[in-house]
Formats: structure tokens, C-alpha cells, sequence
């Protein structure tokens, strides 16, 4: 796992257990209560310092790419937008998309819009309980509560809008379900000024608070060379100065016209992770009160078929916590033949761990939330399947060709 | 320039401390939910014909269509057909009401829905001809 | 011990007093912190939630009692017995009814401070006797913040002490009839409830209980009975420090002579030092729902070179006005 041969050694004994010399192993998880879903990290102390972590994740792998393969294409929007609570839209928002690739149709205008709103609202929200989150795991339980209560607005206009709170439903292969309800154009303006104003007063109290601020200045830094090595996404790897983001360099749904603005800073630690995350969610309020001003009537959906044409599609969002990456594969029939998802917590575990290292125990929740971990998107295990006495695999190389390809095509056709 | 101080909080504590403490009295007082709230699943059987599209793109396979009667079609006979709900593995994702074409199906604002039985999640009223 | 101070000692006011007491902090530290985060606290046993923590103390001592294997079993089962005396002997010396404590004695102040040195080693051995992995970091940090809260706490209790030129705690209370040691010494009082904080492990101290990061601290493996009465301790040596500052800056139960008759008279002075003590409640309660948790390092670091330099130079600034 770990390319340093020095630090500390460890051996599979027999009963296929590892040993570690000298220093102490302790294990955080699977089931621990500064965790939100089960993970095992085997953190090795010297004393009360970490100098090496073992991840080993799978312990929330529900095989979803291999159920997406038995159920239609409607069927799975309500399959993958169950990966994750947090940001389940982007789940489906990237999965409808990409099979929307498939198919010669386009998306109306206001469909897009729709989507840009939901999504900038998840943000909004998702962001808003990892601020409060950290609050919690560094002992500000009254900034946690507080950082609650306002996040049950967009949480209800989430409600309003779709149905729901957390498994949204509201996308669908060839645009959106519904449209916004009657005088929700004028409340989404109105909350999101209210959730603007409330920001504004979080970042005062995060970045004044003297026993907050020296719990997350200097944590868990990270700098160019980690990331680039690590390959990170998300905020993680804008905290670092690197200026990356889905929306803005391949854009999806309405983003072309309602553009982002992407927050960076340079400083890689815990302290500019809040920094960042507070200020996009300011911007998701900003974004939500342009797009409801420049949506444009009409339809907001297509009838798409049920059978979609064959023909692979690969499919990134800007998720709350990162780059969200979807494959689809289909063979023309009504059920998709391969779906693959990359989560940003995939991509981000092993930066995670090497923010952990040099720290105490004491850090290890803030630490370790501050890569904004959602291991519930992050167990996929790759499936090479042999496929109706068929065995087809594509390799790295492969594959990454046909991303360039497919992706100077689609610009090229713009 | 960053301004370190301690206690920055207090002032909006005691402020929120004098106002209405937003938690909601469920159960003492009434939840309210939105307009769209998507709960428990309803059916008008006067306005169900029988097509079983529901029954194809139900993502949780929760409705099954049981034949409750014979018409003639043509000069053959063939089942009618009702559907008949598991509400116990419903989703409340709404696929079926947008499907059905003759908007017999609906979602209510129902979300009280743990029972002591499995077996009274089942909604069979479609079963019962409407004419 | 004559029959009456022995009923006083049991009832009123020692241990039920103090005890329900305890009970009352809590649901009040409860009450408060949810409010000024825009909860409600409790609301359903008894009227306004009062007997919430009576409730969870019942259901805790119907629990099952889980003792781990490894552990001393007969320390974790008998050892809250002891965790609990420490603080239910000391309330019995400070003055609630009166300008009398139920016990006295020249040096009680001296015996205030064993009492809490007692009950720190008692919750170190309750954390040892537990011999699981998140207690024995627990207890690593508890004896590293006890050696740092510890000296300015008893410099900050010798402060009145020098000011009244008594070492016991009714002489101390008593000799706040004309000013309150709070405005004499107010940085040993200021001293007194940081370090006070510390003690009881409450944010921003509360590093050996951390619950998001070692799970409960010390307190891990308890359940069940013992749970319980840890947690009974825990309240009542809150009500017990702060009865402390009460008696030792506030003026204890002194206050305006009303009324010639001696019951009634004991009742006002029931009053005026509840109506203290939960004034001092009051301000550790806001202290503590305002702050974040610091991290052990950071709060030695606090401990050693603000708060004891700043204690013993308020002792020098007592010993100077007395000496005068």
C-alpha cells in the first residue's frame, strides 16, 4: 500500500492478521462514533502521533453496479440516487446525463435550469452539514446546532420542489420531473438570501473563535506535490491552489450561463477547507437567484424511449465533494449492460490518509472530516465480468484513449 | 488580517436563546409537510383500467396485477386484471403516478406508516371492481 | 454527632439536598445550552423536562452491567462508590442554611482541596481498573490536565483564605459580610471557574471524555448502575464546585437579615446562596456552550503560562492588601 520501505514494518502471520513492530496499533472503525458510515482506518502511533494509516474500505459495498445491470434505465435513477444521502442528486444527475449522451435528444433549456437550481441547492446544502460537522467534531456543538437550523431551509425547499429532502427523484432520462411549484421562483430568492446573510455570519464566528480556529489552522496541510501525486478532486485540491472545476471547465446542465466561481486558496489546510466550502455555498445562493432570473419558460422535458441506443457514455459532475465520474455502457436493449461509478471519496481516501499523518489521535475526526469522506459513495469494487460467454475487459490505456477521443469530439461538435 | 477573540458567540446565544426554539413538537404537535410530499401511495380503483404499466416500472416491484375477473376481448377471454401493493417495500418515488395514464395514482402525505404486522402493508382496495 | 446533624447530614443540607441539587444542574445546563442553540431541551418527564436526569439516572441503574473481561471487576463495580464520596463528604462543609456548615473544622479548606485531588485520582483509577484502549488514552490526558489545572485552582482557593485570614470555608463565607471576595480578588474568581472547568471536564476542557474522538474517555466501559453514579458524581461535584465559588468569593449564604425568626431566616439564607449558586451555574453554563473543545497540549499550555502566573500574582496582590 505504501511505497516508503522505512516507518514501520508489518507482517501477515499465519492466521492472515498483520503485526506491527514496535509502534502501536490502533484501530479507528469501522464502528466509531466520529464516523458517519463504517470504515477501517489501522491508524500506527508513536505515543499519541500517527505515522502511518492502513486504509481498508468495502464495508458499505452494496454491489449497485452489478443491480444497475438488471433493472431499466428509469428503473436505475432511483437505484444510483440511493448511493449517497448527501449528494444523491449529482448521483443522478450525472447518471441521466450520461445516458442521455446515448440518445440524439436534447434536454430543453428549462429542464437544464431546473437541474442547475436542485443542484445548486444540494450543494448548498451538503456543504452546510460538513461546516456544521466540523463544529461538532471539534467540540462547537452550538455552532453545529446552529449551522443545522439554517440548513433546514434549503432542506425545505428541497422538499418543496421535489418531494423531498434527501432522495430527490427529481431527474429523469430527458430532463426533469416537475416544474417549480407556484411562488417558489420568489421564495428560492428570498432564502437564499437569508442563507447568504447567515454565511456571512458563520464566517465571521469560524475564522475569529480562538479554541475553533486553532483546531482546524494548520491541520491536515497538504500541498501541490500530494495532490497532483494523489490524484485529489473537489475542494481538496482547490484548497491547495489548484483551480479545478466540473462546472467550469466541462459544462453540464446550465453552467455555461450561469457560471461559477471557482474559490481557491493556498494555504492546503483544515482552516481554508472551511474558507472554500463557505464561500461556494455563498456562491450556490448567488448562482440559485441568477438562474431563477434567466430561466427560461417552456418545456422541462423530453420523451426519451425506453430502449437506448447502444454506444458507451462517460459522464462527470462537480458533486459537493468532488469529481463524480459515470460510465454507461449500453448494448441497445432496456437495461444497461455496464455502469461505473467513481466517487470523489474514492479518488480523495488515500489524500485523506496522508493528511492524517503527523497528527495525535485528538485530530483524527477533524482531520480526517475535512476530506469531506462519504464512504457510502465510495465501495465500488471493479466488476470484469464474463458476459454471455463473452469475456471483455477494458484496460487503462484503452480507456483513456477513448476519453480524449470522446471528449475532443464532443467539443469539436459544440 | 485575522481577528482572534474568544467567546465570539455569545452574543448570538443569547439572542437565539430568547427566541422560539425552531424544534417542531412532533409527535405533540402536527408535522407539516410540503405540497409535494411524496408519502404513502393511493389508489382510485374507479379510474384504474387494469393496463399494468405501473407494474412494469415500479423500481421496488411492488405491484403485482392479479387477475379478478374475465371480459371478452374480440372472441377471446382474457383476464382483467387489478393491481395489488406491497406498500411495505414502496419507495414513494412517484414513477407509477407519473406513468399511469389515467391518473388513478396518487401520493398522499401520509408518512406514519410503521405497523406492528407486514401483512397490513398490503393494499388490495383496487382489487374490488370500480365501475 | 448528635442525632439532628446527622439528619441534617443525610437530608438537608448534605447529601439529598445537594443531590437533587445535582439532579437540577444538569437539566438546567441542559435547558440553557439548547436554548441558546434554538432547542428545547427536555420537555417530556415532568413539567418543563425537570426530572429528565432523574429519569436517565432510573433507566441507567436498570441497564445491564457490561465488565469487560480484562478489567478489574471489582474496582469498576465498587469504585464509583468511593468516586462518589469524595465530593458527597465535602458538600457537608459548606454553609447552605446559615452562616453554618453542618461539619466544621479550622482547616476544612485544606480538606477541599484533598477532596479533589481524591476524586481525579478515583476517576484515574476507575479509568485504569477499565483497561480498555480508549480509557488509557483517556486517563493519559486526564492526569496531564489535572497537573495542569490543579496548582492554579488551589492558588486561586488559598486567595479568599489570605483575604479572610481563615482557612476554614464557613469562615471564609462569614467573613464576606461587608464585601464580597469577588470584587477583591476577582481574577482568582475568574482563575477559580476556568480551573473549575477543567475539573468537572466540561468544553472547552472536557479532552478525557472527548465524545467524538475516544469515544466516552474514561467513562468508556462503565454501564448500567455504575454509569449511573459516575454520572451522579460528575453532576454533583458541578454543584459542589460552584457551591465552592459561592462560598468562597460570593459570600456563601449571607445576605440582608430579614426576619428575627430563626426558621425563616434560614429559609431567606437558602435563597440567597441558591439564587448565587445558580448565577455561578449560569456563567459556567454559557462558558461552556461558547467554546470548542481545545486540544490537550493547548490547554497545559493555557494552564502553565497564563492562568498560574496569573493566580499567583493575584495571591501577591491579596497578601499585599491584608498585610496593609
Amino acid at each position: 500500500m505504501s511505497d516508503n520501505t522505512e516507518g514501520p514494518h508489518y507482517t501477515e502471520s499465519s492466521a492472515g492478521l498483520m503485526e506491527y513492530s514496535a509502534e502501536s496499533a490502533m484501530p479507528f472503525g469501522p464502528v466509531h462514533p466520529s464516523l458517519k458510515e463504517p470504515e477501517y482506518f489501522k491508524l500506527i502511533l508513536e505515543g499519541e502521533r500517527i505515522v502511518q494509516v492502513m486504509p481498508r474500505i468495502g464495508y458499505v459495498h452494496r454491489g449497485i453496479e452489478r443491480a444497475a445491470q438488471d433493472r431499466t434505465w428509469v428503473k436505475n435513477v432511483y437505484l444510483v440516487e440511493r448511493i449517497c444521502g448527501i449528494c444523491s442528486f449529482s448521483h443522478s444527475l450525472a447518471y441521466t446525463q450520461g445516458v442521455e449522451n446515448l440518445t440524439p435528444f436534447e434536454i430543453p433549456k428549462r429542464g437544464k435550469y431546473l437541474r442547475t437550481v436542485v443542484h445548486e441547492l444540494e450543494r448548498i446544502h451538503s456543504h452546510l452539514l460538513w461546516l456544521g460537522l466540523i463544529g461538532h467534531w471539534a467540540g462547537f456543538d452550538t455552532l453545529f446546532m446552529w449551522i443545522w437550523k439554517d440548513r433546514e431551509h434549503s432542506l425545505d425547499l428541497l422538499e418543496a420542489i421535489t418531494g423531498n429532502r434527501v432522495n430527490k427523484s427529481y431527474s429523469t432520462i430527458g430532463g426533469v420531473r416537475k416544474d417549480l411549484p407556484d411562488g417558489m421562483a420568489e421564495k428560492l430568492k428570498t432564502e437564499a438570501g437569508f442563507i447568504e446573510k447567515r454565511l456571512d455570519y458563520y464566517e465571521g464566528l469560524m475564522s475569529s473563535e480562538e479554541t475553533f480556529t486553532i483546531r482546524t489552522r494548520g491541520m491536515g496541510r497538504i500541498n501541490q506535490e500530494v495532490t497532483r501525486r494523489l490524484s485529489t478532486v473537489g475542494p481538496l485540491l482547490r484548497c491547495t491552489g489548484i483551480s479545478r472545476d466540473i462546472r467550469v471547465e466541462d459544462p453540464y446542465a446550465a453552467y455555461d450561463e450561469v457560471i461559477p466561481e471557482v474559490m481557491t486558496s493556498n494555504d492546503g489546510d483544515i482552516a481554508s477547507l472551511v474558507t472554500i466550502r463557505l464561500d461556494e455555498a455563498r456562491d450556490s445562493c448567488r448562482m440559485i437567484k441568477e438562474a431563477v432570473d434567466k430561466m427560461p419558460s417552456g418545456d422541462f422535458k423530453v420523451n426519451i424511449p425506453r430502449a437506448i441506443p447502444a454506444g458507451e457514455s462517460m459522464f462527470h459532475v462537480e458533486a459537493p465533494r468532488g469529481e463524480l465520474f459515470y460510465y454507461v455502457k449500453s448494448a441497445g436493449g432496456s437495461t444497461p449492460e455496464r455502469v461505473k461509478i467513481r466517487t470523489s471519496t474514492m479518488a480523495n481516501i488515500l489524500t485523506g490518509v496522508e493528511m492524517l499523518k503527523g497528527h495525535t489521535l485528538a485530530d483524527v475526526p477533524v482531520v480526517l472530516t475535512g476530506m469531506d469522506p462519504c464512504f457510502g459513495c465510495m465501495d465500488r469494487v471493479a466488476v470484469l465480468e464474463v458476459d454471455k460467454g463473452k469475456e471483455w475487459s477494458i484496460g487503462g490505456e484503452a480507456l483513456r484513449r477513448y476519453g480524449i477521443d470522446y471528449y475532443s469530439k464532443r467539443r469539436g461538435n459544440k | 488580517m485575522v481577528r482572534r477573540r474568544v467567546g465570539g458567540a455569545v452574543g448570538e446565544m443569547f439572542r437565539t436563546g430568547l427566541e422560539r426554539p425552531v424544534t417542531v413538537e412532533y409527535p405533540f404537535g402536527k408535522k407539516v409537510v410540503t405540497e409535494r410530499f411524496r408519502g404513502k401511495l393511493d389508489i382510485d380503483p374507479v379510474k384504474c383500467t387494469g393496463c399494468s404499466i405501473c407494474e412494469i416500472v415500479c423500481p421496488a416491484q411492488v405491484i403485482t396485477m392479479v387477475p379478478v375477473g374475465k371480459k371478452k376481448v374480440g372472441d377471446r377471454e382474457v383476464d382483467i386484471k387489478r393491481p395489488s401493493f406491497e406498500l411495505f417495500s414502496c419507495i414513494s418515488c412517484g414513477q407509477c403516478v407519473d406513468d399511469c395514464k389515467f391518473g388513478a395514482l396518487s401520493l398522499t402525505h401520509d408518512f406514519e406508516l410503521a405497523v406492528f404486522k407486514k401483512e397490513s402493508t398490503m393494499m388490495r382496495k383496487a382489487l374490488v371492481l370500480g365501475k | 454527632m448528635t442525632p439532628v446533624e446527622i439528619l441534617q447530614l443525610l437530608l438537608f443540607p448534605g447529601l439529598t439536598f445537594f443531590v437533587w441539587l445535582a439532579f437540577l444542574f444538569e437539566w438546567l445546563e441542559r435547558k440553557t445550552a439548547a436554548r441558546m442553540q434554538g432547542r428545547r431541551g427536555p420537555v417530556v418527564t415532568g413539567p418543563y423536562g425537570v426530572l429528565q436526569p432523574v429519569a436517565d439516572f432510573f433507566k441507567l441503574a436498570a441497564k445491564e452491567e457490561i465488565v469487560p473481561t480484562e478489567s478489574d471487576s471489582f474496582v469498576l463495580r465498587w469504585g464509583p462508590a468511593l468516586y462518589f464520596a469524595a465530593p458527597a463528604i465535602g458538600v457537608a462543609f459548606i454553609p447552605v442554611a446559615g452562616v453554618q456548615s453542618i461539619l466544621y473544622d479550622p482547616l476544612d479548606l485544606l480538606f477541599m482541596l484533598f477532596i479533589l485531588a481524591f476524586s481525579t485520582l478515583m476517576a484515574l483509577m476507575l479509568g485504569y481498573a477499565s483497561a480498555g484502549r480508549y480509557s488509557t488514552i483517556a486517563i493519559g490526558r486526564l492526569v496531564v490536565q489535572y497537573t495542569g489545572y490543579e496548582i492554579p485552582l488551589i492558588i486561586a482557593m488559598v486567595t479568599p483564605a489570605v483575604l479572610a485570614r481563615n482557612l476554614s470555608i464557613a469562615g471564609v463565607a462569614a467573613a464576606q459580610a461587608n464585601l464580597w471576595y469577588i470584587f477583591l480578588a476577582p481574577v482568582a474568581f475568574a482563575v477559580f471557574i476556568i480551573a473549575a472547568l477543567a475539573e468537572l471536564e466540561k468544553p472547552p476542557f472536557d479532552i478525557p471524555s472527548a465524545k467524538t474522538e475516544i469515544v466516552g474517555g474514561w467513562m468508556t466501559e462503565f454501564s448500567g448502575n455504575t454509569l449511573a453514579y459516575v454520572k451522579l458524581t460528575k453532576n454533583l461535584s458541578y454543584a459542589f464546585l460552584s457551591a465552592l465559588a459561592v462560598s468562597l468569593f460570593l459570600g456563601g449564604a449571607g445576605g440582608p437579615v430579614l426576619s428575627a425568626n430563626e426558621t425563616i431566616q434560614a429559609i431567606l439564607y437558602t435563597a440567597y446562596f441558591l439564587a448565587k449558586l445558580f448565577a455561578v451555574g449560569f456563567l459556567i453554563f454559557v462558558i461552556r456552550t461558547a467554546l470548542a473543545r481545545v486540544r490537550i497540549d493547548q490547554a497545559t499550555r493555557l494552564f502553565w503560562t497564563i492562568l498560574t502566573p496569573l493566580s499567583l500574582a493575584q495571591l501577591a496582590v491579596a497578601i499585599l492588601v491584608v498585610s496593609r
